[in-house]
């Protein structure tokens, strides 16, 4: 296989002028076709399909076959509970199959891999899995990200590509219609509001625009950036941040504080939602449907595709907006894609073949592995054109989004540790999408994100006790201030002392050891 | 005898003694007569076992079996080990617990939301069941019951989006009559003070109907002619509910308190899920949606083992307690 | 002054009429029994004067006031139901001082007026007991208290003793008649047992399907039914009624029952050929042919043995007939009889179209 990879390597340019010659490359990891069992539960995949072309055509290409035995499928989208259930069925069922798929997996591998559950990679990696070894070799943030506490890797992740995630967005032909420039800077961004508030942009002679909504309402705390706070370190909401090597929280900063006191006041003069807390997910589809709403902060591609909605509203165009500067005059966006989700697959402790697996893993990451996983089937959801995937007018055209049409095929798979290609996405984006996009790559809006850390034993135990009445604490005060119950500056010493008592330092302490732990500083 | 007692009524009638008490001297039986005389009242009952057997197995597999499970309370456990190989760790999920103020704030939370839903929500339905009894026209009464039954079958996401709707600061009915009386838009379901009102409230829309059932069953089983003699005695209607109606319906208002006081730890989370915010958490935070939050989302089944536990144990002090007042002070109980 | 008078009462539930105008005279401190099978409206009058059921048509006056649109608590009635009617939650003393309380009874006088009821319902020592923990003898005691505490005008009682076993049955009836004696109350019972409609009544309405089939007093009815369904309804076992025709012998009209021919009373108006009943009561037969009386044949299927006397089942040409008799303690005769005696005087003759007696 290393004598392939080297092939491979060496004829990269010549694969990409000539597809040809990869139909002629040997992937093939057994002589005689091995079955392997897998577990693969994810909301949209419920079960993993044997028919699925793109598993047909890595049997063909590696003789491993992949046998569905997946235990508790179930089609919950309710990430809070929905994410475990299935695994915990399968655990608590006493037969973990050779391979475990599925979307939130790192918590639960690092929690029962070192107890035995599934197989620690990093010896295997070393050995059988070449191009495994070459990304985490270029990436070792990563490796680092998704170790367990005892410093084993216990899963293969999936590894979103593109930066890009939420950015701001705001009516332009609003601001067109009260003569107003695209906000820069906080104040400006205030003042946009405050005049789609008073001026009547939508013209129905009401003042009933709403200014700034979100479908998620910590997207209002996100505006706490404006004024050099934090809101979260990573694409989870309320999450710790690192600043100079060091673990905080957001909720305990300055910059927060003065946030949150702005943000209280643009609730009470109306810039907000007054139903921000409680409107939920159809939010975005009613506002801006109805002519109503201002401004958000969201993601790229979906926002984009509501300018769609110009054929009914005339003049409307909701577009991206590059971060208002805030008041220091930086210009941020805190989220982003994170380079690695929780979600992937692992070996299952008592696989009879881990290096066959893992070398099976490997495959996923050759040149050849990786567009299997991305674009699906050569010839059917796409071409190779001038050396590069495109996709086929069918696919581009379907009334089914490209990314359902990928995940019927058994391509773009989250329970499946792969390395996605942007380029995926792009071809099917929105042309909005990718005029936001190019806004945001003028700047250099986005910021290093906090990837996670494992507990030991001890760390972990410490954070359950006090986390969870911490964070409950954070978001009760947070809402209450936001709402006007309290104040947040004469409140915020009192603030401060109630969260060391809830254990705030504790829990600082263990984050920051596994930190350095785990990042080696 | 004893060892063939069990369910044989029949027996019992046959063997019957004349009245006065005459001593009978059991003759000493054998193991084999014991064991021949269970085979032939087996034999000659099998049929009632039978009948036992679906209750019996229903209880066993899905009341006592998972009691096995409790055990986790005191374990630190891994769904991997399994519950016999996690390792004991005495009371640590229950100091853990107790040391943790929105454990007590979620417990008192609990009992105040419970003891409201008590104080309105049980006498709703007993109420409404009054009201329907005394409404004479068939059609429109069952027209009106119709009408009360139909929030029960309503799912508790949908009811959580009534509410919501209703309560918006926008475009609520609540604030558009308040609007009309000048009052300024009340964003209720952030605002601590009215999550209880609001939640009992819905609690009592969504299931007094229903629960009026019941009690108009139990109407319906007083002798009529206690009313028709009371009315040649000159009772009014008023008198005739007071004196007759919840007199005698009130030995199934007292059992069906005693039920509810045993459920008074289990208030409805799915709808304060649905309902609570941040914001809200200091009066709407329960012990279930504690448990919720802080442990099963993170995958701690002992944690929340440990307070289940602890909720069970209040509900069956409270449950026994009430129980022994009623039979004391009504002379209606449950056992 | 009559107690209650009923005038053309009629009783209808939307087209369906189930009392077809009843005229009734009951007079003051008069003991009138209703008695009648189930479903002939005696029960459904008497909710009437009740006020319990409205009056369809007709009138209705208790002493001599209309008391047709009356509420029932102005009708100064008080009734005692089948099922006693006790408040389970309430013990013996507050059930009787229910009524009184429902008006508003000063406290001394209700006490006072419970325990004297108490004292001759002989309930004083189970004062404190709740309707549970009494026998059914002890709760139809204290439904009467319930209605003899408040003095009211008219009793009404509906059915109360046939909750109760034969013996408590008896020993209440007479309980009941005792009460009447001494409280002296204008008093309407409805039964459908006829030997409480004998004991107790003053005068017995005996009804059917509705109407008033006679009205008189327990002899009255014993003696002379009005009709086959009274004669059938009173006495116990009933009249023996036998299909015949009339037959004209030189000494009178007879009646030709198949063979069997029975001498009739001179003075009833019969004519040669007409299908008339016969009705003899079983306790007019005699085994004895005292004084020349007609013999009537017959043939012995059963005696029962009641002790003190003996019911003879048998056919009189095909037709069965029941004979009571004294047994003076020796029934070994009696297997033997095969001729039995009438006097022509208590052989009753009805039409045999309309069951009217005929006289």
């Amino acid at each position: 296989m290393k004598l392939h990879y080297a092939l491979t390597a060496a004829l990269v340019s010549a694969v990409l002028t000539s597809p040809a010659y990869a139909a002629d490359e040997d992937y093939t990891i057994v002589d005689e076709p091995l079955e392997l069992t897998i577990q693969m539960n994810h909301a949209r995949y419920p079960v993993y399909k044997e028919d699925w072309p793109v598993e047909q055509e890595a049997r063909k290409l590696t003789n491993i076959h992949l046998q569905d035995v997946t235990i508790g499928a179930n089609m919950r989208t309710d990430e809070n509970s929905g994410r475990t259930e299935a695994l915990n069925l399968m655990l608590a069922g006493g037969k973990i199959p050779d391979i475990v798929g599925s979307s939130r997996l790192k918590d639960f591998v690092n929690q029962y891999g070192p107890e035995g559950a599934f197989l620690p990679l990093n010896d295997l990696i070393e050995e059988h899995a070449p191009n495994l070894k070459k990304y985490f070799d270029e990436r070792p943030e990563i490796q680092a990200a998704i170790s367990a506490a005892d410093g084993n890797m216990y899963y293969i992740p999936y590894l979103p590509d593109g930066k890009y995630g939420r950015a701001y967005f705001i009516r332009y032909d609003w601001l067109d219609a009260l003569g107003l420039e695209v906000p820069q800077t906080v104040d400006e961004f205030e003042a946009a509001l405050r005049a789609f508030k008073t001026q009547d942009p939508n013209g129905n002679g009401e003042a009933d625009e709403v200014p700034y909504f979100a479908r998620q309402w910590p997207e209002l705390i996100r505006l706490v950036t404006l004024w050099d706070g934090r809101s979260s370190g990573s694409d989870t909401y309320h999450d710790f941040y690192v600043d100079n090597g060091e673990i905080k929280h957001p909720y305990a900063g300055e910059g927060y504080r003065e946030g949150i006191k702005n943000l209280a006041r643009w609730y009470e003069e109306g810039l907000i939602d007054a139903e921000i807390f409680t409107r939920g997910s159809s939010s975005r589809e009613f506002l801006l449907s109805e002519n109503l709403g201002g401004a958000t902060h969201d993601w790229f591609a979906s926002t984009s595709g509501y300018n769609r909605l110009s054929s009914e509203i005339e003049g409307f165009e909701f577009k991206a907006l590059a971060p208002p500067a805030s008041i220091s005059g930086k210009r941020i966006e805190e989220h982003r894609r994170i380079p690695i989700k929780p979600d992937g697959w692992a070996i299952g402790g008592t696989n009879k073949h881990p290096i066959e697996t893992i070398k099976y893993f490997d495959f996923w990451f050759t040149e050849k592995g990786r567009r299997l996983a991305n674009f699906g089937a050569e010839g059917i959801q796409y071409d190779m054109i001038d050396g590069e995937p495109i996709f086929k007018d069918s696919v581009l055209n379907s009334d089914e989004p490209v990314n359902a049409q990928l995940w019927a095929v058994g391509s773009q798979l989250q329970a499946r540790g792969f390395f996605q290609d942007y380029n995926y996405e792009k071809q099917w984006s929105n042309e909005f999408a990718l005029e936001g996009i190019a806004l945001y790559d003028e700047g250099d809006y986005l910021i290093d994100q906090f990837l996670g850390v494992a507990f030991n034993a001890d760390e972990q135990r410490v954070y359950d006790r006090y986390w969870g009445s911490i964070r409950d604490y954070m978001l009760e005060r947070q809402q209450s201030w936001v709402l006007g119950n309290g104040d947040v500056v004469a409140d915020w010493d009192d603030y401060m002392a109630q969260l060391e008592k809830l254990g705030l330092s504790d829990v600082l302490e263990v984050m920051n050891s596994a930190y350095k732990r785990q990042y080696g500083q | 005898m004893t060892a063939k007692s069990v369910g044989n009524a029949a027996n019992n009638t046959a063997s019957g003694t004349p009245d006065g008490t005459v001593e009978y001297a059991a003759p000493a039986l054998t193991l084999g007569d014991k064991l021949s005389r269970a085979v032939d009242h087996f034999r000659n009952e099998w049929q009632l076992y039978v009948m036992l057997a679906p209750a019996v197995i229903w209880c066993i597999v899905f009341l006592y079996k998972p009691m096995y499970g409790l055990q986790i309370a005191f374990k630190d456990y891994s769904i991997f080990r399994g519950v016999a190989a996690s390792p004991w760790i005495g009371l640590e999920h229950f100091e853990t617990l107790f040391g943790n103020d929105q454990f007590i704030r979620a417990v008192f939370n609990t009992i105040k939301i419970s003891a409201l839903n008590l104080l309105f929500g049980f006498p709703a339905p007993i109420i409404l069941a009054l009201m329907f009894n005394e409404v004479l026209h068939a059609g429109y009464k069952r027209f009106a019951q119709t009408i009360v039954y139909l929030p029960h079958f309503i799912s508790t996401v949908i009811i959580a989006g009534i509410v919501i709707t209703a309560f918006s600061p926008t475009a609520g009915i609540v604030n558009t009559i308040l609007g009309w009386f000048g009052a300024d838009s009340i964003y209720f379901l952030t605002k601590p003070e009215w999550f209880r009102p609001i939640f009992v409230g819905t609690g009592i829309w969504q299931e007094a109907g229903f629960g009026s059932i019941v009690f108009l069953a139990a109407i319906a089983g007083v002798n009529p002619s206690l009313y028709e003699s009371a009315v040649v005695d000159g009772a009014s209607r008023w008198q005739m509910m007071w004196k007759i109606t919840i007199p005698s319906i009130l030995p199934t208002i007292i059992i069906m308190l005693i039920i509810r006081i045993g459920n008074i730890m289990e208030v409805s989370f799915e709808l304060i899920i649905l309902l609570y915010q941040p914001a809200t958490y200091s009066t709407a935070d329960v012990v279930n949606t504690f448990v919720y939050r802080q442990g099963l989302q993170s995958g701690q089944y002992d944690m929340a083992a440990a307070a289940g536990l602890f909720n069970a144990a209040v509900a069956f002090v409270l449950v026994v307690a009430a129980n022994s007042l009623s039979r004391r002070y009504s002379r209606t109980s449950l056992w | 002054m009559t107690g209650v008078r009923l005038e053309g009462i009629v009783k209808a539930y939307g087209r369906i009429q189930v009392v077809h105008g009843i005229d009734l005279n009951v007079e003051e401190k008069e003991f009138v029994v209703l008695v009648g099978p189930s479903g002939c409206g005696k029960s459904t009058t008497l909710r009437m004067i009740a006020g319990l059921e409205e009056i369809t048509d007709g009138t209705l006056h208790i002493h001599e006031r209309l008391c047709n649109r009356v509420a029932p608590k102005d009708r100064d009635v008080a009734m005692v139901f089948q099922n006693y009617a006790l408040y389970p939650h309430l013990n013996v003393a507050d059930n009787i001082a229910f009524g009184l309380r429902i008006r508003k009874t000063p406290k001394a006088e209700i006490a006072k007026s419970v325990s004297d009821v108490a004292e001759i319902l002989g309930l004083t020592e189970y004062l404190d007991r709740r309707p549970a923990d009494l026998s059914g003898g002890q709760r139809q005691r204290v439904a009467m208290g319930r209605a003899i505490v408040r003095h009211p005008k008219v009793f009404l009682f509906d059915e109360p003793l046939s909750n109760l076993d034969a013996k408590l049955r008896t020993q209440m009836r007479a309980e009941i008649k005792r009460l009447h004696k001494r409280l002296d109350v204008t008093s309407v019972y409805v039964t459908h047992d006829q030997v409480e409609a004998m004991t107790l009544a003053d005068r017995i309405v005996v009804m059917n399907k509705g109407i008033i089939e006679q009205i008189g007093t327990p002899m009255d009815l014993f003696m002379n039914p009005a009709n086959t369904f009274v004669a059938s309804f009173i006495g116990s076992p009933p009249m023996n009624q036998m299909p015949a025709t009339i037959t004209r012998s030189p000494d009178g009209y007879r009646a030709l029952i198949d063979q069997v021919s029975v001498p009739l009373h001179n003075s009833l108006s019969v004519s040669e050929g007409q299908d008339v009943i016969v009705g003899i009561r079983p306790e007019h037969f005699s085994l004895k042919n005292d004084g020349g009386l007609p013999a009537i044949p017959l043939s012995l299927d059963l005696v029962e043995t009641l002790g003190s006397e003996a019911l003879l089942h048998a056919t009189v040409d095909n037709q069965s007939v029941i004979v009571k008799t004294d047994t003076n303690g020796d029934i070994s005769q009696l297997s033997n009889v095969d001729t039995v005696y009438v006097p022509p005087e208590k052989v009753k003759i009805f039409d045999a179209g309309t069951g009217k007696v005929i006289s």
